[in-house]
């Protein structure tokens, strides 16, 4: 479907995608400023030392001393599934969660959040009975997730029923919602 | 094909520090695009990012992983224009802040083009500049938001809701520009 926000931001993107030329005389002011500077990491021994370890090198080995080395992983392996063979992870279930805004004025509404990609066309709000109770059930695994309402495709609120995110610094008002192994949040 | 960006890096690492020249080369114009966006003006642009190449040598020891030294620069230079964009704000030199001047600023240029470049830099000028950063990160640099998290320290729901704001906002400004 044709959408005109995307259209654009497709010909922002593609404007300002064209490259773009530096003057190249930044290299050399660049070059001279360095050239005064001590060698990054000092030529220090431990400096060489380190520089050493982490450098990666290529190792021959003959047939023979690779199926050595083969079997003495698979050993190893093996040996430690007997010992240390810990039962499968439970699959994360999920729970079936209701999110329910008070809004008499709005004409749409969308959850939006860390479970949807904060994307306004997946999860839309239906009115519930009465006609200022809006209401969708969305599973969830266990997990801590951001989310807010989207009101009339424009204002932002938070869950007025959930923790205010802490960590806010999405320039918007969100919620937390945290669901535990059991389901709990 | 070129010299690697890790061969390049291991070479200044042990002294040859003419190598580091064809880093420089290397990423001058991608970084430079980037800051240019960022911080509106290529005097700004060109300092910031001369910065971020010197910061980078001195500082290469602690590239752990000189195949990635492109992303660890870009990080550098996403810094960089934070601390410049603030600095630049606090001067209130290089954004204007009076809507009255932006409303009755001239869009109209020498041809359509020039009129739409004017236009995007003036919107893209007046988005806060966290989310003008996700916006470019996202849209003109075409990173992962993973990688966006890394570079910015900024969580990926964070980061996904300043480039949804970013592109309301873009779109209302340039429905705007579009009336006047």
């Amino acid at each position: 479907m044709f959408d005109p926000v995307d259209d654009v931001i497709d010909r922002i993107a593609r404007h300002l995608r064209r490259p773009v030329q530096i003057d190249p005389a930044l290299d050399g002011r660049v070059m001279r400023e360095i050239t005064a500077l001590p060698t990054p990491g000092g030529a220090t021994a431990l400096g060489k030392a380190w520089r050493w370890l982490r450098r990666p090198r290529q190792l021959t080995l003959t047939p023979l001393g690779g199926l050595a080395v083969a079997a003495a992983i698979a050993v190893v392996v093996l040996l430690a599934r007997m010992n240390f063979r810990s039962p499968a992870p439970p699959q994360a279930e999920s729970r079936a969660f209701q999110f329910v805004l008070v809004a008499p004025r709005a004409t749409r509404i969308s959850l939006v959040g860390d479970f949807n990609d904060w994307d306004a066309t997946r999860t839309p709000m239906l009115r519930a009975g009465s006609e200022a109770l809006w209401t969708v059930v969305v599973p969830l695994t266990p997990g801590r997730y951001h989310y807010a309402f989207l009101v009339d495709g424009s204002r932002w609120l938070a869950d007025p029923s959930a923790p205010v995110a802490r960590d806010d610094d999405y320039g918007a008002p969100s919620s937390v919602l945290t669901v535990g192994r059991g389901g709990d949040s | 094909m070129g010299t690697s960006d890790a061969a390049l890096v291991r070479r200044v690492q042990t002294g040859d520090t003419g190598a580091y020249a064809g880093l420089v080369a290397r990423y001058r114009d991608r970084l430079g695009r980037y800051a240019l966006h960022m911080l509106g003006n290529r005097e700004d642009a060109e300092e910031v990012l001369q910065d971020a190449f010197v910061r980078a040598y001195r500082s290469l020891a602690r590239c752990d992983d000189p195949e990635r030294f492109g992303a660890w620069l870009y990080g550098i230079l996403v810094n960089r224009c934070r601390t410049a964009g603030a600095r630049a704000a606090r001067r209130a030199r290089r954004f204007v802040h009076d809507p009255a001047a932006l409303e009755t600023a001239p869009l109209a240029g020498p041809d359509a083009r020039a009129e739409w470049d004017d236009t995007v830099r003036w919107a893209l000028a007046r988005l806060p500049s966290e989310s003008r950063e996700a916006f470019l990160l996202k849209h003109v640099e075409e990173l992962e938001y993973e990688d966006m998290a890394r570079l910015t320290g900024a969580g990926v729901s964070a980061l996904k809701m300043r480039v949804k704001r970013a592109r309301e906002q873009l779109q209302a400004m340039l429905k705007e520009a579009e009336r006047v």
